[in-house]
């Protein structure tokens, strides 16, 4: 610069240095605050920038889903739609209008308004979940109104849908919003809140086939919540910016759904109770039910409190699956355990016979009894007309853990192998359990009690259905099986699941050969406890039981009709056929149903009956 | 008294034209960056504008500087005149009665105040020399702290609180500048301090305490005005070294700025310029303000000086408290900045002021 020449006048001369010091001062602190904004913190502020008009939009996988053998639905998925609401961009006008849009009392825009209000700083830019699963009408009126609702979004979910109802709920199970121990527990599988997850039945143990991989799409949003699309908007999107979903395996399960609904039919007017369908050569059950059913489509959105109460709380349990997670005593379907442990081990002969005056002579106790005098009984015919004393008199000749070996051997006392609710192993005692556990230590009575599925033995239903399916098929004890294959979106077969033998049972010839008539027996001989059920068109061999109840205290206030019934005992039956190459087992149990031959051998007769009838196949027909 | 006579050459000032040119230039560029995807005809309006602006440019400063300083009585009245009526006959915009409607005109008073207040105590100055060599005293300040309080309070009440503390801020500016007594300036000073507390109870509308808190603590309020700091600095830092690149600011094209054609177009040419871009606007407007110094400072006579002291103060305070604002350094004001910013009358009132100051420069090189 110039040396400045004063002028004489001015009235300037001795301050004018600092204004320029000053000048020069503030346009420096300017200069530095742009270095601070844009050098130092710049890329932060980048960052900030982009957060503005970035959103990640994920893309839903679409769940697997669950079918028949034979390709019929049994779940599937509906579309549902959810409102959302972004803060930053939904004014006070666009509130009233959805005010003006919706106004159905049901829907409570007060709550909506407070989330909106309470969402602060950050979260103002993420959209909250405002209405859940809307009437499609009400989302034909939102979309034609988009532009006066600026920050409002409609996205569709996946709902979960069960055409039949309550049909096999307890198999198929029920799906309900990962909760956050569910994220905890899964922490690798990328959950996030509304997510659908397995909670029970094959919803569950599937849950890895079934949930697909999410996928996910970004998008450029200006100020006002329009989404921009030009190829300048474009450029700022991260690269992929989108990732396809991938949607989940369909599971085809072993389920046959004109018998189960057959099933279900049949068994229609049993209140509580369960039954089991399943091939006896590959352990694959074609039925299965337990009493009372719930329906999954309720149970799979969101139960209000009073009504999961009401469901889990409820006298006859539901929400029990009572085919894995039940266990009773056996009663005499536990007869064959004896059976085979006196043939295989050469403690009985098949023409010893055995007088049965109607209770059993042990020391000096009296209750040991029979449900009437049988006379003379052999191995044969105490099955036929399950002769209690006969069975004392073998089972403390096989002993406690003999029979127990022979028991474990069938499938007792362990977990079947299917998978699926946390299904129960059931109990199988032992001496030294008994000794263990009582301090008189153990005693004959027990090992007589066992004997007939009394005193400590605890079976679930499919462990009974597992070894009666071994009987028939002379012993390949078979692991029970729900689901025969995987296929992708497309249908094509993914993975298969074949028939696991669990072992092989090499017992004498003449073991099954006797288990055989005696079974058939059963059914088939007049003196059988279930010969007046037998179908004239189709022979069935099989087995009833009784499981006693502990007689319950008798509560004030219950009703005594309602004490009586709890006091009956369980009705069994487990049943094969046709007799000559068996091909299916099935079981049914009463619970409270009283005696067996008159509650639970007809149901499961019809049950087979529908079987073959469905199946074009006929057992043979008795003589 | 020494008083100008008879003729100078005539001299255009380059620099000054330059730097004019240049500032009206880029702020159009940027203008065009962010109005291209709006129906709004922010751009012709613009260029009208300028054409206009440049008209009153080139007007004021054919004009001999020395013929202002006849008239300025005659503005100043006319000036006063003009904001009684705005507040009596005035349009309400936006909660606040600035225009004015003159036929098919609409016009500010309080922008063309700006200047008048400038021409004024330019006038008052040369006419009233201090009377002692130590400087003016404090009874010498009342005259003009009147003539400026008058229109101050005027336009507070209207209320326009940016217009209101240029005015003041130019004043003090020169006032500061002038030969006082030291016992003066620390009077000056305290009563400041006295006043400022008062200002606030009594003076200052809820909305522009709120806005002063917010821009303390921006967090407070992150929907309202925090919400408009903090964009404006979300644009301006992700600008980063060399910006997004010309129409490609996302807070602006997607806007996410608040008034980004008036008060926040810095912001907008922050982000597609970068840091070589802000420096660069920020320079014309530093050597513009340090030119009009200069002048001041080197010019003949004290009408002159006033006259360049206070040009060069209006855009000093304006291009500060502007980009101080959008940068978050000072509180949300509505204050405009000098020729860069979309709008007409800021337009007019700096183009006049640069060419009072083009007036000065191309005369004070006497024969």
């Amino acid at each position: 610069m110039r040396r400045m020449v004063l002028s004489d006048d001015s009235e300037f001369g001795r301050k004018y240095r600092y204004a320029f010091v000053f000048v020069g001062v503030v346009f420096l602190i300017l200069i530095g605050r742009l270095v601070q904004l844009q050098v130092v913190y710049g890329a932060e502020y980048r960052e900030l920038s982009r957060m503005n008009f970035l959103q990640k939009i994920n893309l839903e996988a679409p769940r697997g889903l669950i079918l028949d053998r034979h390709g019929n639905v049994l779940v599937q998925n509906r579309v549902a739609y959810n409102v959302f609401i972004t803060p930053r961009f939904f004014n006070e006008r666009a509130f009233k209008k959805l005010q003006a849009l919706i106004q159905i009392p049901q829907v409570d825009l007060d709550y909506i308004q407070s989330k909106i209000m309470l969402a602060e700083g950050r979260r103002r830019g993420f959209s909250l979940l405002a209405l859940r699963d809307v009437p499609k009408e009400w989302v034909l009126i939102l979309e034609s109104n988009r532009d006066h609702l600026p920050g409002l979004d409609i996205s569709t979910q996946e709902k979960r849908q069960y055409p039949n109802g309550p049909m096999a709920s307890h198999a198929l199970g029920f799906v309900g919003e990962v909760d956050a121990e569910d994220i905890l527990r899964h922490p690798l599988e990328d959950y996030r809140e509304r997510d659908w997850i397995g909670k029970f039945g094959l919803e569950s143990k599937m849950e890895r086939s079934l949930r697909g991989r999410r996928g996910s799409i970004w998008r450029v949003r200006d100020a006002r919540g329009r989404v921009k699309t030009g190829p300048d908007a474009l450029r700022w999107l991260p690269r992929p910016h989108q990732v396809a979903p991938q949607p989940g395996f369909n599971v085809v399960t072993t389920l046959d759904a004109d018998v189960q609904r057959a099933m279900e039919l049949v068994l229609a007017p049993i209140e509580s109770g369960s039954a089991v369908l399943m091939e006896v050569e590959t352990g694959r059950i074609v039925a299965y039910v337990s009493k009372p059913a719930f329906d999954p489509n309720e149970v799979s959105g969101r139960l209000t409190a009073p009504r999961a109460a009401e469901l889990y709380n409820h006298p006859l349990h539901p929400m029990l699956d009572k085919v894995v997670q039940g266990t009773y005593f056996p009663g005499s379907t536990y007869k064959v355990v004896s059976v085979i442990a006196a043939i295989e081990e050469n403690l009985a002969e098949f023409e010893e016979y055995h007088l049965c005056k109607g209770w059993y002579e042990y020391g000096r106790s009296s209750s040991f009894r029979c449900t009437h005098a049988h006379g003379l009984m052999n191995l044969e015919s105490s099955v036929v007309s399950s002769c209690n004393v006969y069975f004392y008199m073998l089972s403390e000749r096989v002993g406690m853990d003999r029979m127990a070996r022979y028991a474990r051997l069938l499938g007792f006392g362990t977990s079947p192998g299917l998978g699926l609710n946390h299904e129960k192993s059931g109990f199988i005692p032992t001496k030294q359990w008994y000794a263990q556990k009582y301090q008189e230590g153990f005693r004959i009575g027990h090992t007589l009690n066992s004997g007939i599925g009394q005193g400590d033995v605890k079976t679930s239903i499919l462990q009974v259905a597992q070894a009666y399916a071994t009987i028939a098929n002379r012993g390949s004890v078979m692991e029970p099986q729900l689901v025969e294959r995987l296929t992708d979106y497309r249908g094509q077969t993914v993975q298969e699941f074949a028939p696991v033998v669990k072992r092989r049972l090499d017992f004498k010839p003449e073991t099954w050969d006797l288990l055989a008539r005696s079974l058939d027996g059963v059914v088939n001989n007049p003196e059988g406890t279930a010969y007046k059920a037998r179908l004239a068109h189709l022979r069935v061999a099989g087995k009833t039981g009784t499981a006693q109840v502990r007689a319950m205290r008798k509560e004030p206030g219950q009703d005594p009709e309602e004490t009586r019934w709890r006091n009956q005992d369980h009705a069994w039956f487990v049943g094969y056929s046709p007799v000559e190459r068996p091909q299916v087992v099935v079981v049914v149990l009463v619970e409270h149903g009283g005696f067996a031959s008159k509650v639970s051998v007809a149901p499961a007769m019809a049950i087979l009956d529908e079987y073959f009838k469905i199946n074009g196949a006929r057992g043979q027909t008795t003589p | 008294m020494f008083e100008p006579e008879g003729r100078f050459y005539l001299r255009i000032d380059w620099t000054l034209m330059l730097l004019i040119v240049s500032i009206t230039g880029l702020g159009l560029l940027n203008l065009y960056s962010t109005s291209t995807s709006f129906s709004a005809p922010l751009f012709t309006q613009q260029i009208y504008w300028i054409f206009l602006g440049f008209s009153a440019f080139f007007i004021t400063a054919t004009i001999d500087y020395r013929f202002y300083d006849r008239v300025a009585n005659v503005l100043y009245i006319l000036g006063i005149i003009s904001l009684v009526a705005v507040l009596v006959l005035g349009r309400v915009f936006f909660g606040s009665r600035r225009w004015l409607n003159i036929g098919p005109l609409v016009i500010q008073p309080s922008e063309l105040m700006k200047i008048i207040i400038i021409l004024t105590m330019a006038h008052y100055v040369h006419v009233s020399p201090p009377k002692t060599d130590e400087g003016r005293s404090l009874q010498e300040l009342v005259v003009p702290a009147f003539l400026v309080g008058l229109p101050a309070l005027l336009i507070l009440i209207q209320p326009d609180l940016g217009t209101m503390m240029i005015l003041l801020l130019v004043f003090f500016s020169i006032m500061f500048l002038l030969k006082m007594r030291i016992r003066s300036l620390l009077t000056m000073a305290a009563s400041a301090l006295v006043l400022l507390p008062l200002i606030w109870t009594f003076v200052l509308q809820e909305y522009q305490k709120s806005r002063i808190l917010v821009f303390l603590d921006p967090a407070s309020d992150p929907t309202g005005e925090g919400w408009h700091i903090r964009q404006s600095m979300f644009a301006i830092g992700s600008g980063q070294l060399f910006g997004k690149g010309f129409m490609a600011g996302t807070q602006s094209q997607y806007q996410y700025l608040p008034a980004q054609w008036s008060d926040f177009p810095f912001a907008v040419w922050a982000e597609e310029w970068g840091l070589l871009g802000s420096v660069l606007l920020c320079s014309l407007y530093f050597v513009l303000v340090i030119w009009a110094l200069r002048m001041a400072v080197t010019t003949r006579d004290r009408f002159a000086s006033v006259i360049c002291l206070g040009v060069g103060a209006l855009f000093f305070w304006h291009t500060i408290i502007n980009i101080g604002m959008v940068m978050g350094l000072l509180p949300i004001v509505g204050v405009t900045l000098p020729l860069f910013s979309h709008g007409g009358s800021s337009m007019l009132t700096f183009m006049i002021a640069a060419g009072l100051l083009m007036s000065v420069s191309a005369r004070r090189h006497g024969l």
